[in-house]
């Protein structure tokens, strides 16, 4: 009875590993402009000396093969120039990029670019071109823009496209609202100005800037054609990112690590002792290595304020410019890593004020990578077995319908890493396909098991897999796993023959690992 | 009258009247032609339920009620046999046989859900003295003819329907979901209104028709239970008790690499297979470890894919298991680092799955406290609220794989907070697994209510699985609100616990 049911699983685990495939690079939902919208009214204005077509081609390694790419696809935007002839665009424009050109709107010449720095997580790029008397001439014309952080609710500003001979479309828009939202990676939010009005599509496009009065005020971030609700990346983050690049060594936007939770209802107020009008949110998680945890932060106490700023008990502070915001952005948008913060928290009735020096988190540093950009995912090939480390990416490449067994299994894992960090693991390291090979006869089926141990050894990321493997007892390696069957074993000199046939053989595989 | 919905590939319901279809023509005779007067046949009888659907939802609530229609037999004084599926959530009971449109009052004596089978009885059985029981046979051959008789879809008196015995294999059985017996595969047409009905051979029966396949997938292909398995159920309740199967609750992965097998140290005449998981709490908990190669059973070999050779067939090492009963014995060989082990193992039921898969004539249990309704996680559960919080999916997917049954043998749920004044902040909190309830840890729903009587504090603190902040309600206003709440939502009793 149990018996059958565990196949059961297995089998439907194993049948959607294989079978998925990534989304293709295709813009997604929201991100680029739908085609022209009937009605609209682009206004056309002279061209504009300070702006660039940046084309660019996107070629993404395949998540679940991770030896081979993807199809490569095309991206365009429009990119402002900035001081020193280089060019800003969205994350996003590069990510993944095989091949950058700057393109002039109306003369149409061309030259290639590179990526100077990049910021997936405030999702913002700066490119520049080799100097040469080609680039010299190419910029010669061109003028930077200034980058404008003072618009408020309530401005005017324009979206600027070109059209086919490089003519400016500006498309009027008004901020209606100013708020932290996530951008197109896993985490914390960033500043964000809404905007409600219709905007034209010249072309999908990956990067559009906001202008007003010939100042630059942000990028589009996302356009809902449906709901005329235009999202824009705005100058303080834009700042925030050149000021850093500025000094020669990208730190990156810092967080405090750490969660919150409203105390709006009464008793709850009352249950954690709080008076009806004091301010203050509780802190109901603190992340490990964070800068809250650093500044001695602990999980129930209350958040009364950062840096002076008094958080009310949604969570808010009143910002000078933009009135009541999330006071994330005290700390990510208005702070630099390195930067000293004071933080003020009730603990047992008591004031405590701490102190931290803000760092941020970088992608590697959490259990499952939050986003993989620019390179291959890790993986080791055994005899047919394929380890890699989980990442966001991989998980997010199955559809909702496929969210059972063995990915909702990593995908809590994921939500949850707590107990998988505190085993000392640093990665996530899994079983994510079997290759039909003499050495993994009866293996075919599995996918999606967590790897504990091989030949021994805790297998806390794929450096130690692969040092593992090094090591096996007499010839056999002995690879123990989370989950069902939850032991597998490997024949070393058949692997390794194995191994020799995959490199030449059906499934085009380069090379048995990746690591760097 | 609605069509109640039995099992989901027979298309949505047994035989019903509104569907009652134009006079088709006879058939052309077969080989022997049938006299349905003769009598013969007489003991074939249809079953007609009306069902009260329970509602997961609104646990308080008495269910939807519905009805269909299935087939019976008899199979001695006053004792019919059907399927638990035509039989479950009834709250009547009506047989009636081919030639006499009386409907007698029945009820069930038996159930089985676990294998699908149902005893049921009429009130008055002396109507039915005269008839004769059908007889039992054994297991087909493969490519034997079998007539399955009924009364499926498409007219209200009885029907034949021809067809050859195409496949005998352990197979999940659909009634509950999570079990799988022996199962005999037919291409005899199988349809809504034959299930519970007899399918014969040479006069006997071989097996109860019971389900079918959704047809986009595969045709003609049916499935009856097979004699060993009806055998299996009479045997149990002949104590007067149904004791329910019971269970290695072990789960075996193939041997079917060569490293694998000179590891694990197998021989290569392909006898054993590996155990790739073990229940704690099940018949060989204490005894097989994972990566132990389970040899034999009761002295027959295992191969290396978990086959045995039984009875002149291959089935599944289950198979034998399968035919004892709780308290019966079974001798395992098996080998662990290379040394040959024997053991003598009592077998006994693994509960823990049940409440993986469907069940059927139970009143929801619940508690509902200030507008908060707790309920037990199950598959019922499940069906009823489409849950899409994480945590609530995976604890109950890896309900068994976790073995989180172990710490939590009754994962309890908030379903739904019912708004008021009182707890308008926490309805977000709906869907979510509960941990702890005022300092207690809660394994099962009725600790819920132990924990709701403690009343030392002036807080219900309520601990949220992977909700990283307690759900509090000021104990007065709680209180003062429950009683207020239970009106306004037209709730009769604050909670069902169950019968015991």
């Amino acid at each position: 009875m149990k018996l059958s049911q565990t196949l059961l699983f297995l089998v439907l685990g194993a049948a959607t590993l294989p079978a998925q495939t990534p989304v293709p690079d295709a813009p997604k939902k929201k991100r680029a402009p739908a085609p022209a919208e009937a009605g609209a009214a682009p206004v056309q204005v002279v061209q504009s000396n300070s702006l660039v077509r940046v084309n660019a081609t996107s070629q993404p390694y395949s998540l679940h093969l991770p030896w081979q790419k993807e199809s490569p696809s095309g991206r365009r935007g429009l990119g402002v120039i900035l001081a020193g002839n280089r060019v800003l665009v969205t994350g996003q424009m590069v990510a993944d990029a095989t091949y950058i050109e700057l393109e002039l709107p109306e003369k149409g010449q061309k030259i290639p670019a590179k990526v100077v720095a990049v910021d997936y997580e405030a999702n913002l790029a700066l490119l520049e071109s080799e100097p040469s008397e080609r680039q010299k001439a190419f910029f010669a014309g061109l003028k930077p823009m200034a980058v404008d952080s003072s618009t408020r609710i309530d401005d005017q500003v324009d979206i600027l496209q070109t059209g086919r001979v490089g003519e400016l479309i500006k498309s009027e828009l008004k901020i209606g609202k100013v708020m932290t939202r996530r951008y197109n990676v896993e985490g914390s939010g960033f500043l964000v100005y809404e905007a409600n009005n219709i905007v034209r599509s010249e072309a999908n496009s990956f990067t559009l800037p906001v202008v007003k009065n010939g100042k630059l005020v942000g990028l589009l971030l996302s356009y809902d054609s449906k709901n005329q609700v235009t999202t824009i990346l705005p100058a303080p983050i834009i700042e925030h990112f050149l000021k850093d690049v500025a000094d020669g060594s990208y730190e990156g936007f810092p967080s405090l690590g750490m969660e919150m939770q409203t105390t709006l209802d009464e008793q709850f107020r009352e249950y954690l002792g709080l008076k009806p009008d004091a301010p203050g949110v509780l802190i109901s998680l603190v992340m490990k290595g964070g800068s809250a945890e650093k500044a001695g932060m602990k999980k129930g106490d209350i958040l009364v304020a950062i840096n002076g700023f008094a958080i009310d008990s949604r969570g808010d502070y009143k910002d000078p410019q933009f009135g009541a915001l999330s006071s994330s952005h005290l700390v990510r948008g208005r702070a630099y890593v390195g930067d000293k913060a004071e933080i003020k928290v009730i603990r047992e009735g008591k004031e405590v004020i701490l102190s931290s020096e803000l760092t941020r988190r970088k992608p590697d540093d959490f259990l499952v990578l939050p986003y993989l950009f620019d390179k291959g995912p890790r993986y080791v090939l055994m005899g047919g077995l394929l380890f890699q480390e989980l990442s966001r990416p991989y998980l997010d490449a199955f559809g909702e319908e496929q969210r059972g067994g063995a990915i909702l299994r990593l995908s809590r894992i994921a939500s949850h890493p707590d107990k998988y960090e505190e085993e000392g693991r640093k990665k996530l390291v899994f079983l994510s396909l079997v290759l039909p090979t003499p050495s993994t006869q009866g293996y075919d089926k599995l996918g999606g098991q967590v790897v504990n141990k091989v030949n021994g050894k805790e297998i806390k990321d794929l450096d130690d897999l692969a040092d593992a493997f090094k090591n096996a007892k007499d010839t056999t390696h002995v690879i123990e796993l989370n989950d069902f069957p939850h032991i597998l074993f490997l024949d070393t000199f058949n692997a390794e023959r194995d191994n020799m046939r995959l490199l030449d053989g059906a499934y085009r595989i380069g090379s048995l690992k990746r690591l760097e | 009258m609605n069509i109640r919905p039995l099992l989901p590939f027979l298309a949505l319901a047994l035989l019903h009247s509104a569907l009652r279809a134009q006079p088709v023509p006879p058939p052309p005779a077969a080989n022997q032609a049938i006299d349905t007067a003769s009598g013969a046949w007489e003991g074939i009888v249809n079953i007609d339920v009306s069902v009260l659907v329970p509602d997961y939802r609104e646990p308080w609530n008495a269910g939807q009620p519905s009805g269909g229609s299935g087939t019976g037999f008899l199979i001695g004084k006053n004792r019919f046999l059907t399927n638990a599926h035509v039989v479950s959530n009834a709250t009547r009971i009506l047989i009636r046989t081919t030639n006499d449109p009386e409907p007698h009052p029945a009820k069930i004596v038996h159930i089985a859900h676990d294998c699908d089978l149902a005893l049921i009885e009429a009130e008055d059985g002396s109507h039915f003295d005269k008839l004769k029981p059908l007889d039992f046979g054994g297991i087909p051959q493969l490519n034997t003819e079998v007539i399955a008789i009924g009364y499926p879809i498409g007219g209200d008196r009885i029907s034949v329907t021809r067809g050859v015995v195409s496949r005998i294999d352990f197979r999940p059985y659909s009634h509950t979901s999570v079990d799988s017996h022996l199962a005999i595969q037919v291409d005899a047409a199988i349809n809504p209104g034959n299930s519970g009905g007899p399918v014969l051979q040479e006069g006997k029966v071989v097996g109860v028709a019971f389900q079918g396949f959704s047809g986009r997938v595969a045709q003609n292909v049916g499935y009856m239970i097979p004699v060993p398995v009806i055998k299996r159920f009479l045997k149990d309740i002949a104590d007067g008790r149904y004791d329910h199967y019971v269970d290695l609750a072990a789960s075996d992965f193939p041997i079917e690499n060569p490293a694998q097998a000179k590891a694990l140290g197998t021989t290569n005449d392909g006898v054993g297979v590996m155990v790739g998981d073990v229940e704690p709490q099940g018949s060989v908990g204490d005894l097989l470890k994972i990566g132990d190669v389970i040899l034999s059973i009761d002295d027959n070999p295992v191969m290396n894919n978990g086959l045995v050779r039984f009875e002149g067939e291959l089935m599944d090492m289950n198979e034998i298991v399968e035919r004892k009963f709780a308290g019966d014995t079974i001798k395992l060989k098996y080998m662990r680092d290379g040394k040959k082990l024997e053991a003598t193992v009592t077998l006994k039921r693994f509960d823990p799955y049940v409440r993986l898969g469907a069940q059927y004539n139970q009143r929801p249990r619940y508690i509902v406290n200030a507008g908060l309704v707790f309920q037990p996680l199950d598959r019922n559960l499940m069906d009823a609220h489409q849950m899409r919080d994480d945590t609530v999916n995976y604890v109950f997917d890896n309900f068994l794989t976790d073995k989180l049954y172990v710490e939590r043998p009754e994962p309890v749920v908030l379903t739904n907070v019912l708004p008021d004044e009182v707890n308008t902040w926490i309805t977000p909190y709906a869907h979510s697994v509960v941990d702890e309830i005022n300092g207690v840890k809660i394994r099962s729903l009725k600790d819920v209510q132990t924990a709701l009587a403690k009343k030392d504090k002036p807080f219900i603190e309520i601990i949220l699985l992977e909700k990283n902040r307690p759900v509090v309600l000021k104990r007065e206003l709680a209180e003062a609100a429950h009683k207020r709440i239970m009106k306004t939502y037209n709730i009769l009793e604050d909670s069902y616990l169950g019968d015991e």
